[in-house]
């Protein structure tokens, strides 16, 4: 029997009507090991980020089934699905989508607070984990004062607070050199290594073959090949 | 909510207007407001310094400066019935003042028997309240300069008549637009030309064990030529002649709503246009599992922010603006919870500008994040 920790069974999704429709997954199945780094690779269109807004619960299958830490989340309302995702998953983007008015010490805590408001020690949870992403000196740096590997390590760490069992990450070494690139690799991988994450990355970076336990191959909306990484 | 004020803090040139266009608002409705308490006080000002229970006019008279003369035999009449044990007279009715240069200048010439009531202006003689001082009539102090008085006690003349300028009195400035001139009741029917006897107003005080209600019952069977009223109901009727049927209370109400028209529509766009700019954010609040309750807070909190500041403002720059209005306009009038009503309003009406940016941040579609 399939592990149903995170996964989709034979999802349908399409984008638009008539003669402009797109089918953007068609009738996909994947299981997302619990405590592995699983990347996602393939051309742009193959569905790769349909799949993970269908795992982050930002969308909804037109058919078929989906399963969050072992959730079936079709059968959510928005705020259950909302509730899932504050206290089920971490997101990193492409983008950072830190907020440009905060500084990076309160986009950590602002995460914090999204996940429990009532947690008194939200500034020094943040702080802790600002430091240990190496930005214990840009701690009040707004966002713009940031260089892209700076703001994708506060965007981790923001998804980090609270804990949440899983990482959705979607393209999170696009927007970066190759040496903060590798180091966003590692720091995703330390998740999974040291702290027992649940990864799941977008990705048309091949660099991440190195860092992922498993790799998909989409396609058209289908998998077009699956291998679990045996150097890894 | 630190990322409400983060947000408004990050555009201050937009922060400041919108609580400039609040506390113009606020200030508008403090003004407006004072204009409508001061009028509505000094429509009924005259009624309500009488202590009498119950007011007689002449049928259909809608307000104390449009009233019409009574034949004699009602105060007669009145006296009479069960539960009256005293009456008394008031008139008034626009003069010819001839001011101690010669010039002329119309007044509303107020007259009042003596007994009406302490707080009615009536030129009583010095250490003697119950007698009037013969041909003596006072004024307002704000009237001064248009009565041209350059010292007291000053010779007058009012339609022919002469008459003795005693002295001062404060907190009956005329919204009527013409100084005001008390006097005795005897001296004013006197100088209007009233046939003797005739009044214009009787009012009549109400002993016990009867109840005002009753005598006015009572007084509307004897006397069914005239209206009868308490003093409340003329007070009141009067009030809504000068608010509701003549053109300048209506307008002084239009401003009052229009300033918070003003303030609800500055507030709603300037709000709308932090949302709209804002609204990738507020779709990544949603990814990151926001509930609805806390994106719809950090929107409508913002809207308060820029409320209450711009209220402060509006009602901190309200205090000497009033203080120098009352000096042009002395029947302006502050009451002491118009801030508080003020500051209500000005909240609401920023809640109530927040709506469409609160239905747009929680319509945002998260899944949007994913979207470079």
């Amino acid at each position: 029997m399939p592990d149903k920790f995170l996964a989709v069974e034979d999802a349908h999704v399409s984008f638009g009507n008539g003669d402009a429709q797109v089918r953007a997954l068609r009738g996909i199945s994947a299981s997302f090991e619990r405590g592995a780094l699983s990347l996602v690779m393939g051309p742009s269109g193959s569905g790769k980020t349909t799949l993970l807004s269908l795992l982050g619960c930002l969308l909804s299958p037109d058919d078929g089934t989906v399963f969050v830490d072992g959730v079936l989340v079709n059968a959510l309302n928005g705020e259950q699905k909302a509730a899932l995702r504050r206290t089920k998953i971490g997101f990193v983007f492409q983008s950072f989508r830190l907020l440009h008015s905060l500084s990076a010490l309160d986009n950590v805590c602002l995460g914090l607070e999204i996940r429990d408001p009532k947690q008194p020690e939200r500034m020094t949870t943040a702080r802790e984990l600002l430091v240990h992403f190496g930005l214990g000196d840009k701690l009040n740096h707004e966002p713009d004062g940031l260089s892209p590997g700076e703001k994708q390590r506060v965007a981790i760490a923001r998804a980090l607070a609270g804990k949440p069992p899983i990482l959705l990450a979607d393209e999170p070494t696009a927007s970066l050199d190759a040496e903060a690139g590798r180091n966003i690799c590692q720091i995703l991988r330390n998740q999974v290594e040291q702290h027992g994450k649940t990864v799941v990355v977008v990705s048309h970076d091949s660099r991440w073959q190195e860092y992922a336990h498993r790799t998909i191959i989409l396609s058209d909306g289908q998998i077009k090949h699956q291998e679990q990484v045996t150097n890894s | 909510m630190k990322l409400a004020w983060q947000n408004l803090l990050h555009d201050r040139g937009r922060f400041l207007t919108t609580v400039l266009g609040v506390s113009f608002a606020a200030f508008l409705m403090v003004f407006q407001g004072s204009l409508l308490g001061g009028f509505l006080r000094a429509a009924s000002r005259f009624i309500e310094a009488s202590d009498f229970d119950i007011w007689i006019t002449a049928r259909g008279v809608q307000a104390f400066e449009f009233g019409a003369t009574l034949e004699a035999r009602v105060q007669e009449l009145a006296s009479g019935v069960p539960g009256v044990v005293e009456t008394g007279r008031a008139c008034m009715a626009f003069a010819v003042y001839r001011k101690p240069n010669g010039k002329q200048q119309v007044v509303a010439l107020v007259g009042a028997d003596p007994n009406l009531g302490k707080r009615f202006p009536i030129p009583e003689v010095a250490e003697r309240p119950e007698d009037i001082s013969p041909e003596s009539v006072i004024y307002d102090e704000s009237d001064r300069s248009v009565l041209e008085t350059l010292s007291l006690p000053a010779r007058v003349e009012i339609n022919g008549h002469r008459a003795n300028i005693d002295h001062e009195i404060r907190g009956f400035g005329g919204f009527l637009g013409v100084p005001a001139l008390f006097t005795s009741y005897r001296n004013a029917a006197h100088d209007l030309g009233f046939p003797p006897n005739e009044g214009m107003y009787i009012v009549a005080r109400v002993g016990k064990p009867y109840s005002v209600a009753d005598v006015q019952q009572s007084l509307r069977q004897r006397l069914p030529e005239v209206d009868v009223l308490t003093r409340e109901q003329f007070a009141h009727k009067s009030r809504m002649y000068w608010v509701i049927k003549t053109g300048a209370g209506s307008a002084i109400l239009t401003a009052a709503v229009l300033g918070f028209l003003i303030g609800l529509v500055v507030v709603s766009q300037t709000i709308f246009a932090n949302t709209m700019e804002n609204i990738e954010e507020y779709a990544t609040l949603k990814a990151l599992g926001a509930s609805r309750g806390f994106v719809a807070r950090v929107v409508i909190m913002e809207s308060l922010i820029c409320g209450a500041g711009g209220t402060a403002l509006g009602l901190a720059a309200a205090i000497p603006a009033m203080r120098y209005a009352r000096s042009l306009i002395p029947w302006i009038h502050t009451p002491s919870w118009l801030p508080v009503i003020v500051m209500v309003l000005s909240l609401l009406m920023c809640a109530l500008a927040s709506i469409a940016s609160v239905r747009s941040s929680l319509a945002v579609d998260p899944g949007r994040v994913f979207r470079a």
